[in-house]
């Protein structure tokens, strides 16, 4: 028996998260040494120990060697993985940001929550950089299993509880899912490597392989919520504390679809003839699906969870043409999604706060009695529907590239699908602005809403960035452009 | 190397009959054994209370246990009408088995000393004086010390009836909870020896060098509480509290079926002891001296002598020590000896890697303690606050 | 099923040890899907979380005949030790029926369900059969709890640390979520 080798571990590399889990035992040991007194800091800490967390993001990118591989490249941190780390915790900092008046003034377990909110974005963080079937499958555990609890906070409401548990059921079934497909996968090739897999199941093909691709793909499309596996969307979005919601829609949603990224752009991209037809599906599905269901809704956040589902059909297209750099458009469209959707949520937050409900109808007139607020979410929204300069539109241009340079049948199709799916998606985007610009304000909403600082804090990040990166989106291109491209496939599809 | 045992290194018609030899050996062995610790037991708390015991049934009423094992399976035998009966008649097995299957991995005998590994020679065949011995022996002790929690349980639920139900529940989250004590503190040995095979870890202790003071005493200390507590032993022996619960978990049971939960427990006390010996006492190592026939077999009666002074500790706390309240009990099992155990074996790792990267003793040590130390504070602080809580809401209501 | 413990040591030869393992495999196998179809149709909760135990042990002795000791005996520990005991516990302590409870079982759902599992088990059989059919086992000799600890701190140890996390966070969750307040 040989020896045990110390694995040599490049802690530069990993300081991201030796950050965020030392933030998480700040946050659990606070509580037990400063009693109640700890409720007044918990969400300055967590904030804090995000953006603290971003630093080591910040001296790694600017480093000579951004990229650095670890335990024989099952633990990879390259630009795209940074991007997305800094994605991960940018958004989780929102969050916090949210939650700060929403989970002090409810009947919430404050410094649970944080603790919570921070182990899940550890997870996420996890998830950017891990290049085999085991890191993947428990980072992702990692971020769910938080959600999952966070998604029932509000004990005492039904709906709340009715959120968690339709969530964490679902999303253990999909995680068995998904554990008997990478199982499969493993069993084939013996590794548990991506690199490895891909080799192995490029070479030859077997049903096991098809199986297992299958499962894999239905596993992680129960985590992006995309139909026909969307079921639990909605339900959890209203149920779950707003702030959640927020959480839910963005971080763990991107959680998903980087772990899709890693799986499709290292192993499955050699197994294109099973993997495209399945993607293909699902996105074309839940882009229209998505869409004619939130043309109904009448709720604001049970529309934007229905809007979710179509966006993540968007996002689920460009995987048709992995090769044509629809991976690249892929981490784009997620970048900006995040900010959009984030800042909506923040403002319709803000809104909810006087209103105390979500329904469309009530944001009537919200121009003349908060102008401020209605142009914020009049940005998101136009974002939303892609128009220029307003971030969205350069992720939506990004997947059509990809998809229109690919020129596979399926790719083809699912071109036309997003261009009438963007059609249908302007109406009910548009038509929350139209409530709030022209229709009358309800009896007696005259005074602006005030907006706690934290918030405010929030919809301006989000505007900021929604902006700013629809406008000048070259850094982000590069950022999400690899150096090297994984490996090149023969264009089997 | 594949098997362990260089009996199964080739396997014939011989090795067969040893090995079946073996099996019967065992087993009559636990089952006298279990046979005498009953009169044992009676015999000395009696003394120590100042009782005769048992003296009529053989010399010093050494038969007793035979005369009620006689009485026990002539009674009839009850079926509660409200009992779940396939459940109520598997229990009692569900609890002996496993009391019986410690035993297998447990070394008797054999020469540890010089690297011998007590590897003895019987008809011609080198073999070792323990039933069995895999790679994973002392999990294997854990897996079957968890299974024994299923007869508790079922035989509490499927006796219909709540007092049985109530010891049965108390007797599972009792032995749940010290199962992680148990746990923790085995691994400050498998940490000192470094395998998790019985006959590896008896080999590292030959020539005095148990792990009883290797480990530092304190993972023996939390181990036998831990076990006493297993065993559902006095003091903690509230699964069958008399005055709160009749009888415990075995109210509904009478005569052969209760004859089997009643060997099992008694079983159950030998075997841990025989763990407790071959984990921090050497098993049979010892001096070794005089004429052949002797030398062969002193590392027995070394372990049964160790073995003894455990069974007597057994009967000794129960013949002096009160009962424990339910909360005391949970209170010392989760604030006190899970993260003792834990903290101990931290400062051993410490220790250890210090040994190999060549740091200096007294830093790491001085370093562990304030760290365990600080540990300690914030457990404390813990445990404050939830009681301050607590408080707080017993005022408001 | 603890003969196969110490049989499992027996041969070491790897050809001698083939017959035996698939007997006790198919007796196994046997066993345990008689025992998983009565965890889905007992009406009784702890009897099912028995058939259950059963269904675990056997997936524990499987991995005893693939010769992966330290493997099966995580499974006893954890699985049948841990789990099923709190599964059995938690029946107990809560209000929770104990006894016969007819809704257990959906009789009206019951073809439909055993067409889903049917089509599974082509599915999932016809793909292993002709993917897997032709490989044959290999017994090695190698100590497996040694070559495991060594993957789990080196190849495996950020996936190793990040569970210690996520079981943190789960522990942390499950306490709010489920104490009184």
């Amino acid at each position: 028996m040989p020896d045990f080798v110390a694995p040599t571990l490049d802690l530069h590399a990993l300081a991201p998260e030796f950050v965020l889990a030392g933030v998480v035992c700040v946050l659990l040991l606070l509580d037990v040494v400063l009693l109640d007194r700890a409720k007044a800091i918990v969400g300055s800490i967590a904030g804090l120990g995000l953006l603290g967390s971003l630093v080591p993001i910040l001296t790694l990118a600017t480093s000579d060697h951004p990229t650095r591989t670890m335990f024989g490249g099952s633990y990879v941190v390259d630009s795209t993985s940074l991007l997305l780390k800094a994605l991960f915790i940018v958004s989780a900092y929102v969050v916090v940001l949210l939650s700060t008046n929403y989970i002090g003034e409810g009947d919430y377990w404050e410094s649970e929550y944080y603790t919570l909110l921070v182990s899940s974005v550890l997870g996420m963080t996890v998830m950017a950089s891990a290049r085999d079937l085991i890191s993947i499958f428990v980072a992702l555990e990692l971020l769910s299993i938080p959600a999952y609890m966070l998604a029932a906070w509000s004990k005492r409401d039904g709906r709340s509880n009715e959120a968690g548990m339709k969530y964490y059921l679902m999303g253990v079934f999909a995680s068995a899912i998904l554990l008997y497909g990478m199982s499969l996968l493993y069993g084939w090739s013996g590794s548990t490597q991506l690199s490895e897999i891909g080799r192995a199941i490029g070479e030859k093909n077997s049903p096991a392989v098809t199986l297992g691709v299958v499962f894999v793909l239905v596993g992680f499309a129960f985590k992006v919520s995309a139909v026909p596996f969307h079921m639990w969307a909605p339900d959890t979005y209203e149920g779950a504390p707003t702030p959640v919601t927020a959480f839910l829609a963005v971080a763990s949603k991107a959680a998903g679809f980087v772990a899709l990224i890693q799986v499709i752009g290292q192993a499955l991209v050699l197994r294109m003839n099973v993997m495209i037809p399945v993607v293909a599906v699902l996105a074309a599905l839940s882009m229209t699906i998505g869409n004619l269901i939130a043309l109904r809704q009448t709720n604001v956040i049970r529309m934007l969870a229905y809007s979710g589902i179509a966006q993540a059909g968007f996002m689920l297209a460009p995987f048709v043409a992995s090769q044509y750099g629809g991976i690249d458009a892929i981490v784009i469209y997620l970048v900006l999604y995040a900010a959009t959707n984030l800042g909506a949520f923040a403002v319709v937050m803000a809104i909810a706060r006087r209103t105390r409900s979500a329904e469309i109808s009530s944001f009537g007139g919200l121009f003349s009695y908060s102008p401020g607020l209605a142009v914020a979410l009049s940005v998101f929204l136009a974002s939303f529907v892609g128009i220029p300069p307003l971030g969205i539109w350069y992720g939506k241009l990004s997947v059509m590239r990809a998809l229109i340079e690919s020129q596979g049948r399926w790719a083809t199709v699912l071109a036309i699908f997003v261009a009438l799916n963007t059609a249908i998606a302007a109406y009910y985007y548009l038509n929350v602005a139209k409530t709030m610009w022209f229709d009358d304000a309800p009896e007696g909403e005259s005074t602006p809403i005030k907006v706690p600082t934290s918030l405010r804090f929030a919809v301006g990040i989000a505007l900021v960035a929604t902006i700013a990166l629809g406008v000048y989106p070259g850094p982000l291109t590069d950022a999400a452009t690899p150096e090297a491209t994984p490996a090149a496939a023969p264009s089997g599809r | 190397m594949f098997a362990i045992d260089p009996l199964l290194e080739s396997v014939d018609g011989s090795a067969v009959l040893i090995v079946l030899l073996k099996v019967v050996v065992a087993f009559a062995a636990l089952m006298i054994a279990v046979m005498a610790m009953v009169w044992f037991e009676r015999k000395v708390v009696a003394r120590m209370q100042n009782r005769l015991g048992p003296n009529v049934a053989g010399p010093f009423g050494i038969l007793q246990t035979l005369a009620d094992g006689v009485k026990l399976f002539f009674k009839e035998d009850l079926l509660p009408r409200e009992a779940d009966r396939p459940v109520f008649r598997l229990a009692p097995y569900l609890s002996l088995v496993p009391a019986f299957l410690v035993f297998v991995v447990v070394p008797l005998g054999g020469d540890f000393s010089n690297d011998r590994h007590g590897v003895v020679s019987w008809f011609g065949k080198e073999t070792l004086v323990q039933v069995a011995d895999p790679h994973i022996g002392i999990l294997f002790v854990l897996a079957m010390s968890s299974m024994a929690v299923y007869g508790v349980m079922l035989a509490g639920w499927s006796s219909g009836s709540k007092y049985p139900l109530l010891g049965s529940v108390r007797a599972a989250a009792q032995m749940i909870s010290y199962e992680a004590a148990l746990g923790l503190s085995l691994l400050a040995v498998l940490l000192n020896s470094g395998s998790l095979s019985t006959n590896e870890i008896v080999s590292g202790q030959s020539g005095w060098n148990w792990n009883l003071w290797a480990t530092g005493v304190v993972p023996f200390i939390v181990f036998f509480i831990a076990a006493t507590a297993e065993l559902n032993r006095p003091p903690f022996d509230l699964v069958e509290a008399e005055q709160e619960l009749v009888g415990g978990f075995h109210t509904e049971y009478s005569s052969l079926r209760f004859a089997l939960f009643f060997l099992a427990e008694f079983m159950n006390t030998i075997t841990m002891s025989a763990v407790i010996v071959t984990l921090f006492l050497g098993g049979p190592n010892g001096p070794s001296f005089g004429p052949g026939w002797l030398q062969a077999i002193l590392p027995t009666v070394w372990f049964l002598a160790k073995l003894l002074v455990f069974l007597f500790v057994f009967v000794w706390l129960r013949g002096t020590l009160p009962r424990l309240r339910y909360d005391q009990l949970m209170d010392l099992g989760w604030k006190l000896l899970i993260p003792l155990a834990l903290g101990w074996f931290l400062l051993l790792a410490a220790f250890k890697i210090g040994q190999d990267e060549g740091w200096n003793r007294a830093v790491v040590g001085v370093v562990g303690t304030v760290v365990i130390l600080l540990g300690a504070l914030l457990i404390s602080m813990a445990v404050g606050t939830a009681r301050a809580r607590r408080a707080a809401v017993e005022v408001e209501a | 099923m603890i003969a196969s413990l110490f049989a499992a040591q027996a041969c070491a030869p790897s050809e001698c040890f083939a017959v035996p393992a698939n007997i006790a495999f198919g007796i196994c196998a046997l066993l345990m899907i008689g025992a998983a179809i009565k965890v889905v149709t007992e009406t009784n909760i702890v009897h099912a979380a028995l058939y259950l135990v059963v269904v675990l042990a056997g997936v524990g002795v499987n991995y005893l005949i693939l010769q992966a000791e330290f493997l099966a005996v995580t499974q006893f520990l954890v699985y049948i030790g841990a789990i099923i005991v709190l599964f059995l516990f938690g029946i107990m302590l809560t209000r929770a029926p104990m006894g016969r409870s007819d809704d257990l079982d959906n009789a009206k759902l019951r073809p439909a369900g055993i067409g889903a599992a049917v089509m599974l088990l082509v599915v999932l059989g016809g793909a292993l059969l002709s993917s897997f059919g032709e490989t044959h086992l290999v017994f090695s000799t190698a100590n497996s709890t040694t070559a495991l600890s060594d993957a789990v701190f080196n190849q495996y140890l950020i996936p190793f640390e990040v569970v210690s996390v996520m079981l943190l966070a789960a522990l942390i969750g499950a306490i709010v979520l489920a104490r009184r307040d």
